[in-house]
């Protein structure tokens, strides 16, 4: 035994430091959902604020969602299946919003939104995104839609595109081949890309933040209810907010795993 | 029937020049071609998923160049199958049909008689991921055959399945062809499929057509260095073949050879060069085949010789240099050429 341990040193180190590194991130969640006790949880999650904070987020983060996918279906499209001038350029301009700070990304949208006259005419026509939930909406789907687009672009990439040769001989128009072939077998990378967007935009705090602020029970969502009650010492609506947040975050990860293994995120 | 005029695309690593190709009604077609000759292409230009930079694609009098596929009413089959893994078996045989809204009633009647065909019947219920590559390609041929179109295109169909499979769905596409008539255009590399299956033939190379004809002719008389090399088969013969006694005596220009494979009627045998025995005196032996002809020509590929005769028809033997040197053999030197009635196959 003695002599094994011996021989495989960097083994024993590195499957050492493996273990810290999941311990660390184990003790983190405990010490979050240990912090309280559970009638404490259920009456904070039962509050009307929290109540509010929860319908919000997953009513932005829904539609953000949805409008990720929308956008992201024929951008990863073109990208995976066409050659044209410029395509690496905006290749690595989809890529931005994945290493720019959100918080970069909130203050560009607020002054796209808030001082170009691109802003003051969406906001004549009623479409105020400063300060409102419409500019948590926003602030999810830029920060986020890259991972969709990367995992659809990825998805697509993987489908031959004999499989729509054979369908627009069987009948089929470009768009129907489309529809019949490559959107049913792109099935799963739709439902990985999904998960993880609508997760990471129940999440998203830095560009929401700065884009529509943190107003109590008007631009509320679980991590600005997070920010805004631990900073007034809230405690126990601070980890009930978190705890939901955790359960979310781990449940998406679980389906993500399940049917994303195949979509590089990055 | 379908007419290629003056057609060329430019795919970057792949491309057309120049191609002008004409394919009679009802015929089987093999395009023959080393890699990256642009077999493909072309096939796909037939389809219509490729618009040609220039020329134009005619199928029954009707100029086609501008008309995307699904208004072709050509079918094609990739050697990869290409069935649609999120549907069965008989969704993915039904998925033409359902697109030109044909009934219900009629879809099941044309899938029923299809898949008894194929012999896949059993398969319907089944979804590709769990079928062999045999049964795989009976059903991507299915679905193209099950839309009745003008001409199928088939892109090397057979490449990826194991010798005895390929063997028995040759024949399968053999019985398609006489049963349904319809225009058969077949990539391969694969010179017994040329044989077994084609009518007539094109040889491909560099995006260009080099020859077209019937496969014997082109086989027999190549037209360029490239086709000779490429097809590269010897001793080759047309005949008519006659069974007696267990053995076949098949009639080629007046030359009788002798194969103990039995097969009647008209017939494409081959003998490999290696095969051949050549002395300078008639030998006795077991042997059922000796025929004795003047050296026509000698060609010297290093450590083998080749050694061609003309008896009517040309013979090639190889035999190696020591042997060639003993035997003192010359152009015009008389010499017996004999080979095995087990040696001589029939394609």
């Amino acid at each position: 035994m003695l002599k094994r341990f011996k021989e495989s040193k960097i083994k024993i180190i590195s499957i050492f430091f493996s273990l810290l590194l999941a311990l660390f991130i184990l003790v983190q969640i405990i010490c979050i959902v240990t912090h309280t006790t559970l009638p404490a949880l259920i009456i904070s999650i039962c509050s009307k604020e929290m109540q509010f904070a929860i319908a919000l987020s997953l009513i932005t983060s829904v539609i953000s969602t949805i409008l990720c996918i929308i956008i992201s279906i024929p951008t990863a499209y073109a990208l995976a299946r066409y050659d044209f001038f410029g395509k690496s350029l905006i290749n690595t301009m989809l890529d931005v919003p994945l290493a720019l700070p959100p918080l970069v990304a909130g203050v560009g949208l607020l002054i796209l939104f808030g001082t170009t006259s691109f802003g003051k005419t969406l906001a004549d026509a009623g479409l105020v995104f400063v300060f409102t939930p419409l500019g948590i909406i926003i602030a999810q789907f830029s920060v986020n839609v890259p991972f969709m687009f990367r995992i659809l672009r990825g998805t697509f990439q993987g489908i031959n595109p004999r499989y729509e040769h054979i369908a627009q001989t069987l009948g089929c128009t470009e768009l129907q081949a489309f529809w019949h072939v490559t959107l049913p077998m792109a099935k799963n990378g739709l439902l990985a890309g999904s998960i993880i967007t609508w997760s990471k935009g129940i999440g998203e705090f830095g560009a929401a933040l700065m884009l529509a602020g943190a107003t109590r029970m008007k631009t509320e969502t679980l991590p600005i209810s997070l920010y805004l009650n631990m900073s007034c010492g809230e405690l126990n609506l601070a980890i009930a907010a978190a705890t939901i947040l955790i359960v979310i975050s781990l449940g998406s990860l679980f389906i993500f795993e399940k049917y994303g293994g195949f979509a590089k995120v990055f | 029937m379908i007419r290629i005029k003056n057609i060329s695309k430019n795919l970057g690593e792949f491309f057309l020049r120049d191609v002008t190709l004409d394919i009679e009604a009802g015929n089987y077609f093999m395009i023959l071609g080393p890699t990256g000759a642009g077999k493909t292409i072309l096939l796909e230009a037939m389809a219509g998923i490729y618009r040609p930079d220039r020329g134009e694609i005619w199928l029954d009098g009707r100029n086609i160049t501008n008309i995307p596929p699904r208004d072709r009413n050509i079918s094609m089959v990739y050697q990869d199958y290409m069935l649609y893994p999120h549907l069965s078996v008989e969704k993915n045989i039904a998925f033409g049909l359902k697109l030109k809204k044909i009934p219900k009633e009629k879809i099941k009647d044309k899938i029923e008689d299809i898949t008894n065909m194929l012999g896949i019947h059993h398969l319907l219920h089944r979804f590709p991921g769990t079928l062999s590559g045999g049964e795989k390609q009976r059903v991507a041929i299915a679905r193209a055959m099950v839309t009745e179109p003008k001409a199928l295109l088939l892109d090397e169909p057979l490449s990826a399945l194991d010798t005895q499979t390929r063997e028995i769905l040759r024949e399968e596409l053999h019985k398609i062809h006489i049963n349904t008539k319809t225009t058969i255009v077949h990539v391969t590399h694969n010179f017994e499929e040329v044989f077994s299956l084609g009518d007539s033939m094109a040889v491909m190379n560099e995006g260009k057509i080099v020859q077209v004809g019937r496969p014997d002719e082109v086989f027999k008389r190549p037209n360029s260095e490239f086709v000779a090399n490429f097809v590269g088969v010897e001793n080759l013969f047309r005949g008519k073949s006659t069974i007696n006694n267990g053995i076949s005596t098949i009639n080629v220009n007046g030359i009788s050879i002798v194969s103990t494979t039995c097969k009647s009627g008209d017939s494409i045998i081959s003998i490999r060069p290696e095969d051949i025995l050549v002395s300078r005196k008639k030998i006795e032996s077991s042997a059922r085949n000796s025929f004795n002809g003047k050296i026509k020509s000698i060609v010297d590929k290093g450590p083998i010789i080749k050694i061609v005769t003309d008896l009517g028809i040309p013979f090639s033997a190889i035999i190696t240099r020591q042997s060639f040197n003993n035997m003192e053999l010359k152009r015009g030197t008389s010499a017996y050429f004999t080979f095995k009635a087990s040696d001589v196959h029939f394609i």
